[in-house]
């Protein structure tokens, strides 16, 4: 009885790997090839960073032809509207303006538009993190587009590389270490604002 | 640990422009009078080791684009990175009728794409105004219906759009925003008949597993009306030139809609909901929708006062042997061959001009495969004196319709289909 039934799983095993496998039952998984290219450094490229990044890459802005100061405007409302960007109405216009400067038919500004000045190097990690749009995906807390920050702390909690590595990860960006969806490369920002960052989210614990 | 990977994007490149770039000559030049198939092989093999390194440049104004390699595809035209958004390279369609699902071109509108999908676990969900739901999984689908093979073209309704003019916003598009591939699956008629579409149905609602990365933002769902879902030709198709969907292209289940442009070919297709209404969607409208009247058109840089949704393909034929600028022996016959497709009648004549439009010849069409197919056409060609050609190709569909002379326009680039002219120089 127990050899028949040896037999029995021997066969089925046969068939099974004879050509029972169905290639399809296979789950498909892809990598997306990371992003590497961010918004011409210029004026008011920290805030377009932060705005249209999270939804989609630089080219939806680089590849349109050069158009004029209306066309950027009209793309910028059509975002608010109806994509829901969560754009502050005080951002608006000079997201346009950097648009139109860097992509448009206008001429490259020679001085520095009306964007805010470079100040010096912040030291507050929230009024950074706002500033280069890392609060639209990312709250201390809770999942929103990104991880909770403190998911990321308590994730790098024992790892003596965790600085570095999330530090990478800002200045890179890339996905797969918390589901699908790609975080933009943040190359603009200094490196003493990337560690202000990385302290603060390995302390959200 | 972190997935990054550098990608040398802005070094080294080589540039490929297309039109009048003279390496581009050369080499075309001699891609064409190669009698080595080997020759010609080697040629391609190494041209393929370079290609991710490449860009080419579109004949528009910021019409520079890098070829980039995504999984399961080969390197293809990069519109966009996030949501991937590839255009066919427009020498692929000489290559065959059936365009490779490696060479098929890519559209998505939101970026949180499915990149991991596991075949046994994916279930499709029929429910609505339907007398029983279902919930179908991938052999379901296998065994339950018929399977049923087409081949027809899919089209991006904004193909082309970069040759707008005066220029328009959105995807800027040459001419690769299409192909042409062999779909199998079941009928969406015998899937709706066994769930019973209720009385009252208005429409059918197709959603897929890609997602808006803002809750904000619509998610991307399309409808068709009920009559039109029930066509005996719109496929839920598992299976692309007879292998699975890649996933880019809608792994693993995606709406054909044959004929139509694809909009409506909703990918990674997981849920069909019948409603007793027109739906309401951002995607329905106001996005794809064109002006109301046969041309689909406006004059340049007006707005349309009434508009429908999108809906069949228009005419259109390319030449596919020539590129703009190439250039030919004098007197010496060549073969030019193109491709033609419409909406789903089937393409009655081809006719082809060599001196700008002043003179037709009619020329041979190639195998049926099909009313939604690309149609094959060639026609001999000697160019008797040295100079300037332009080289144009203007198709007739079965009932009649054609291409215009001149371009078209309406505000949100759809539905090119004028007759195209490709100039060349005869040496």
């Amino acid at each position: 009885m127990m050899r028949l039934l040896l037999f029995a799983v021997a066969i089925l095993i046969g068939v099974f790997l004879a050509g029972g496998v169905d290639q399809r039952a296979t789950p498909l998984k892809i990598d997306l090839p990371p992003e590497t290219t961010a918004f011409k450094p210029a004026p008011g490229a920290e805030l377009v960073n932060g705005q249209c990044l999270v939804c989609h890459s630089v080219e939806y802005v680089s590849s349109q032809p050069p158009m004029p100061r209306p066309f950027w405007s009209a793309a910028v409302k059509k975002m608010v509207d109806k994509y829901g960007a969560n754009v502050p109405p005080d951002q608006i216009d000079p997201i346009v303006d950097y648009l139109y400067h860097n992509y448009g038919d206008a001429p490259p500004p020679t001085t520095a538009p009306a964007a805010p000045a470079p100040a010096a190097p912040s030291t507050d990690p929230v009024q950074l993190g706002t500033k280069y749009g890392c609060l639209a995906c990312h709250n201390p807390t809770m999942k929103i587009i990104g991880p909770a920050l403190r998911e990321v702390a308590r994730k790098y909690q024992a790892d003596p590389e965790a600085a570095q590595k999330i530090a990478h990860q800002i200045r890179h960006g890339g996905s797969g270490q918390w589901g699908s969806i790609i975080m933009p490369p943040f190359p603009q920002i200094s490196d003493g604002e990337i560690q202000t960052l990385t302290d603060w989210i390995l302390r959200q614990k | 640990m972190f997935p990054y990977r550098p990608r040398r994007l802005t070094v080294g490149r080589m540039s490929k422009a297309h039109p009048g770039a003279a390496a581009g000559f050369s080499r075309r030049r001699f891609l064409q009078t190669a009698t080595l198939a080997g020759a010609g092989a080697l040629l391609a093999r190494n041209g393929g080791l370079a290609r991710a390194a490449e860009t080419v440049t579109l004949p528009f104004a910021n019409g520079r684009r890098e070829l980039v390699r995504f999984p399961q595809k080969r390197p293809l035209i990069l519109l966009t990175a996030r949501p991937p958004q590839l255009e066919t390279p427009f020498a692929v369609f000489n290559e065959g009728l059936l365009t490779p699902n490696d060479a098929f071109f890519v559209r998505y509108h939101l970026a949180h794409i499915p990149t991991e999908i596991d075949p046994q676990t994916f279930r499709l969900q029929i429910r609505g105004q339907v007398n029983h739901p279902l919930t179908l999984s991938l052999t379901d689908l296998r065994t339950q219906f018929e399977p049923v093979e087409i081949v027809a073209v899919n089209q991006c309704s904004g193909n082309s759009r970069g040759f707008f003019q005066p220029r328009v916003g959105g995807g800027q598009l040459g001419n690769g925003a299409m192909g042409n591939a062999r779909w199998k699956g079941v009928r969406l008629q015998a899937v709706l008949a066994k769930a019973g579409i209720a009385a009252g149905a208005r429409q059918v609602v197709f959603n897929g597993l890609d997602q808006s990365v803002l809750e904000k933002t619509p998610d991307f769902l399309k409808a068709l009306d009920v009559d039109q879902a029930r066509d005996e030709d719109v496929l839920l198709a598992y299976e692309m030139n007879g292998a699975d969907l890649p996933m880019l292209n809608g792994y693993p289940l995606r709406l054909v809609v044959p004929g139509h442009y694809g909009t409506y070919w909703v990918k990674h297709l997981h849920q069909i909901t019948v409603v007793d209404e027109t739906f309401k969607t951002f995607w329905m409208n106001p996005a794809y929708l064109i002006p109301d009247n046969d041309g689909a058109c406006v004059p340049p840089g007006t707005t349309p006062t009434r508009t429908r949704p999108i809906g069949r393909f228009n005419v259109r034929s390319f030449i596919t042997s020539l590129a703009e600028a190439d250039v030919v022996r004098t007197g010496h016959p060549i073969t030019v061959r193109g491709i033609a497709f419409d909406g789903g009648h089937g393409i009655q004549e081809i006719l082809f001009s060599e001196d700008d439009g002043h003179s037709w010849r009619a020329a041979e069409l190639g195998k049926d495969l099909g009313k939604y197919s690309f149609r094959e056409w060639t026609i001999p060609f000697t160019p008797r004196r040295t100079g300037a050609f332009a080289l144009r190709v203007k198709a007739t569909n079965r009932i009649g319709e054609s291409q215009p002379l001149e371009p078209l326009w309406n505000p949100a680039g759809y539905m090119r289909n004028v007759v195209e002219t490709v100039h060349i120089q005869a040496a």
